[in-house]
Parts: C-alpha cells; structure tokens; sequence
C-alpha cells in the first residue's frame, strides 16, 4: 500500500538549508513535508546523535540542529525520515520509500537542498576495506560514537579534514598523521583575521589538534593504499609544481588500519537534473551547481527551488542563508505577503557568507595534477570494476567526455550513478586529453535515482506517475 | 547492548549502532566481493550514497549497513565469511 501524502511544498534533504526552508515557509501558513533519507533529520552539519549519553550531544551544530527541526515541527511542517526519493516528476510528484514501503506526495513546489558529499579521486588500492572518505569517518564518529580504525591517516584538502580529525579524536581513534594537499602559507590566517564571526570557530575547530598533536603534513598527497584484505599501509607523497606526483620521492605510512582520503564536496544534482533545472559550472569549486534567482531561490523551472550546497559549496552558514531566502521565494511564488525587504538583508548576508566560502575554495582547491599517471591496473568506477587501462583503450578509440565512458566502458553507470567517481572519471579525462573538466559535462542522472525494489516502483505508479493526490491516505 | 548474529556467530553490539558500525566494532570491514573482480570491499562513503557496504540482512540482499540499524536477532551474512 502506496502512502499518498499532499502539500504545498516538499523540501526534499533535511540539512541546514532544507530545515531553514521548512520553517521559513511553514511559519508561513504553507504546509511542508520533508523528506530526508537518514534515521534523523539534521544531514551531515546538524547531524544528531546515536545516543542521549553521546559525546556529541552538547557540540553547538547538534543543538543548532535540534533548534531547527523543533522549528519546522512547532511550525506544523512534517519531517519523513528515512524516507529515499527514488523519482521526482512534474506536477509535481516525489516517490520515496522508507522501511515500510512506497511513500508518494504531491506538491505545488518543491525545494532541493540534497547537500553534497565527499569528493574522491581513484588511486591504486583506494577499493581496499578500510578505505574511507572523510565524511564517513565523522558519520560513524557522530551517530555510533566509534572511531574508522584503531589507527588512521587522514589525507585530502580543505578545512573539513579538521573536524573529521576532531570527530576522530574524541571518539578515541588515534592519528597516524593529517597530510593537507596544499602548501601552508599565510592565506588561510589572512582570510581568517578578515572574519572575526570565524574566530570561534577556527578556534573550536583547532583546540583539540593542539591538545593532541598529531603530525601535520603539507603538500602530500596519498598515491596508493597497500594491503592484502584490507588497508594495511599507504605511500605518500610530494607534489611538483603544476601540483602532480613525485613517486619516486614516497614515502611509506605504515600501521594504520584506516585511510581517509577526501578533496572537498560534490553536490548531489541528481534531482535538479531530473527536473531539467538550469546547471552551471563552478570554476572555484570545480563543480556544477544548480542555478538559482539571488533573492528568490527558484531554479529555471517554475516551482521548483534549489538551496544549500547543490547551488553553491560553501557550508553550513551560506546553506542556511539560502534556505531562508528560498523559503520566503516559496512563500511568494504560493501568494503569500511579499518578503523582498526581508530577502535582500539576506541576500547581503549571504554574500559575505560565499565570498569567505570562495576564498576558501581558493586556498585549497585540490592541486591541479591530481590524479595523476594513474598505472592501468588501477580502479577508476568501484560500482563497475572498471580500470583505468580500460578507460585509456576506450579514449584511444575516441571516447573524450564522461557520458562516453559510461556508454563504452561502464564507468558511472553503477548503482553509485557516478556520485562516486564521476569527479576522478572527468579529471583523468580532461588531463589526459588537455581539455577542461567544465568541458566534459556531467552525466544526467537516470530514474531510479537509488535501488528500489520493483514491488515499491509499482505501488507508487499504480495511479499513473503524476498528476495531483486525490485525498490524503496514510 | 543489542545481540546479531553475524555469520552464524552471536555477537553484542551497543543499541542504536548502524550495522555497519557494528561490524567493524567486532572485526569485519571487508562485507562483500566486487561484481567483476571479486575483490573485497568495504564501507566507502558512510552515507548510503555508494552501496560498497552492502550485506544480507535478516534474509534480504543488498541492504546498505551504513544507513541501517541494528536490532534485536538480527541476522547478518557478509562476504567473505
């Protein structure tokens, strides 16, 4: 049996930009659902605790979180967790399932703020069990309260990798060492001395790594995890100037039983895409991005609206920002009072917020020569078992852009869609062609969005795959 | 403290844990062979988005321990055992 649910807005993600949204417009009179595919609405910045006795429970994104979500609910918006969207039509209709089967709702608009997840890059062993992303690690520091390994290495670029390290730490997982990509130099302290509403922060952020010392490395990258069933060692090593590896001067990091290696955020589009939105190429991020109206949030098609990292990677504070001033969008595209004052004070909020998020992106953009002469035996899709030796014959023959190395060797057609080694498959792409990545396109994603059981697709298509709810069943 | 059964073994993980969280707490990161390869792997990206992690549970197949939570009896089965 097939939940069929209607109401003037469905935010699909529960992250900061989702939750401020949701409460934006509920505030308002506008009946909200929001869906969110964990078992706590919060996503990964206002992520919630396993456990009342976590040791997380106290940190000021958990407590932000839980403000907001009261927020939404006292407001009389629904929050569905656990709920997967699968399929997003015009109309518009969202298909979901959670544990008890097929969710189905009908909105008159819907707002995307699906966030985004880590950025990996292939390198030889990265499929070995204990391999990680960053963004993992702080999941299963947060929610089970335990650490990835007994002994890690954290390796990437930007500043994530400090509460990843933290997460790490106070759940009594010890650091092998943290190697940041990029060369220290004084642009993070200048741009920090520039925003004093940082300072807290940095200093939050920092505290424990001075407490605990672990060894910090710059300029490495990792090239390769060793190990027989699982990660046993990593070789590291050193960047040349246009940012590519030197391996012949790695290094070997030894006794870790966990790795974690992540460059930053890819925004999860998927369902902008499926809606036809209008997409744009991030130069600072590297990334494409959903494009949204400054002071209105809304996407190229009517009565869809996009917030958070999905239409610009910057974190938590702009996310919440363009949550807000998407939710007052709604509230206009629906009737209600006009909120263009309100919206504008914002809009310059949220105009400070990105230029610190840009300059960020600026002092640790993931080095240019990455991923480098990957050897042909190398993995480049893990979905599919595909290899970079079957990439590069499939290029010889012709193939130059991500859509035709899905068609000619698999790559990115896997049940990840790409999310995982979309980003690796275009850089090597490019780099091996002399093109650019903003050149070779994305691939559009395909319905299912997620794995779903035919008997869930059926209940929830039984009526026709859109067109507006006759009732509210539940 | 919540009792699974992974593998035919009776193991007790803290209640509240994802499987996946539980797995590793008693030893097991490698949960399945890659399509192709039949190489081991792992959790990946912890968040439901890469299906890396993905075991038998309670009979079903493919069900992601990274965004699943343990439960009383539950029955387990990675790869390799």
């Amino acid at each position: 049996m097939t939940r069929r649910l209607k109401s003037d807005l469905v935010v699909i993600g529960a992250g900061p930009a989702g939750l401020e949204a949701a409460a934006v417009a509920s505030a308002a009179g506008v009946s909200v659902t929001v869906l969110d595919n964990f078992a706590a609405p919060g996503g990964q910045y206002h992520m919630q605790p396993g456990g009342s006795d976590s040791r997380f429970c106290k940190a000021s994104q958990v407590r932000q979180g839980v403000a907001a979500i009261r927020r939404v609910i006292d407001h009389g918006g629904a929050i569905l967790s656990g709920a997967e969207v699968w399929g997003v039509f015009p109309g518009f209709s969202v298909h979901a399932q959670d544990g008890e089967g097929a969710i189905r709702l009908d909105a008159q608009t819907l707002l995307i703020a699906t966030g985004a997840h880590d950025r990996t890059l292939a390198f030889p062993g990265w499929t070995l069990p204990g391999v990680m992303t960053p963004g993992a690690a702080q999941r299963l520091a947060k929610t089970s309260g335990i650490p990835p390994g007994k002994r890690t290495l954290l390796a990437g670029s930007g500043p994530f990798l400090l509460p990843v390290a933290n997460a790490v730490l106070k759940v009594g997982g010890r650091l092998a060492e943290i190697l940041e990509a990029r060369h220290l130099d004084a642009g993070p302290l200048t741009l920090l001395l520039k925003h004093p509403e940082k300072w807290p922060e940095a200093a939050r952020l920092l505290w424990p790594l001075i407490v605990h010392r672990p060894r910090f490395r710059f300029g490495e990258v990792v090239i390769e995890a060793l190990g027989d069933e699982r990660v046993e060692a990593a070789r590291v090593a050193p960047l040349d100037a246009g940012g590519k590896p030197l391996p012949e001067q790695a290094r070997l990091v030894e006794n870790i039983d966990s790795l974690l290696v992540g460059y930053g955020f890819r925004p999860q589009i998927e369902m902008t895409s499926i809606l036809g939105c209008e997409h744009r190429f991030d130069a600072l991020s590297g990334e494409w991005c959903c494009v949204v109206g400054d002071e209105t949030g809304a996407t190229s098609v009517p009565g869809v609206f996009a917030a958070g990292e999905i239409v610009s990677v910057g974190g938590a504070v702009p996310a919440r920002l363009s949550g807000k001033i998407a939710g007052l969008g709604i509230v206009e595209h629906l009737g209600g009072d006009a909120t263009a004052e309100e919206r504008r004070a914002l809009v310059r909020q949220l105009g400070r917020a990105r230029r610190f998020a840009d300059a960020l992106h600026r002092a640790f953009a993931p080095p240019q020569g990455l991923p480098g002469n990957l050897p042909d035996e190398t993995l480049i899709c893990r979905c599919e078992d595909v290899t970079v030796g079957e990439l590069r014959r499939e290029m010889v023959n012709g193939v130059d852009d991500v859509y035709g190395a899905k068609l000619w060797t698999r790559a990115g057609m896997g049940v990840c869609q790409g999310r995982i080694c979309g980003w690796g498959i275009a850089r090597f792409i490019a780099a091996e062609t002399g093109t650019s990545v903003s050149d070779l396109g994305f691939n559009q994603p395909r319905i299912p969005l997620r794995p779903v059981p035919l008997r869930v697709v059926q209940a929830s298509l039984e009526n026709g795959y859109s067109g507006q709810a006759d009732g509210v069943v539940s | 403290m919540t009792r699974i059964v992974v593998n035919g073994v009776t193991c007790d993980v803290p209640a509240g844990f994802t499987v996946a969280a539980a797995l590793l707490s008693v030893g097991h990161v490698a949960l399945r062979r890659s399509i192709r390869r039949h190489e081991p792997r792992g959790p990946f990206c912890g968040m439901g988005g890469c299906y890396e992690c993905v075991a038998r549970v309670d009979g079903q197949a493919d069900v992601r321990t990274c965004v699943t939570e343990v439960h009383e009896g539950m029955l387990v089965e990675v790869d390799p055992p």
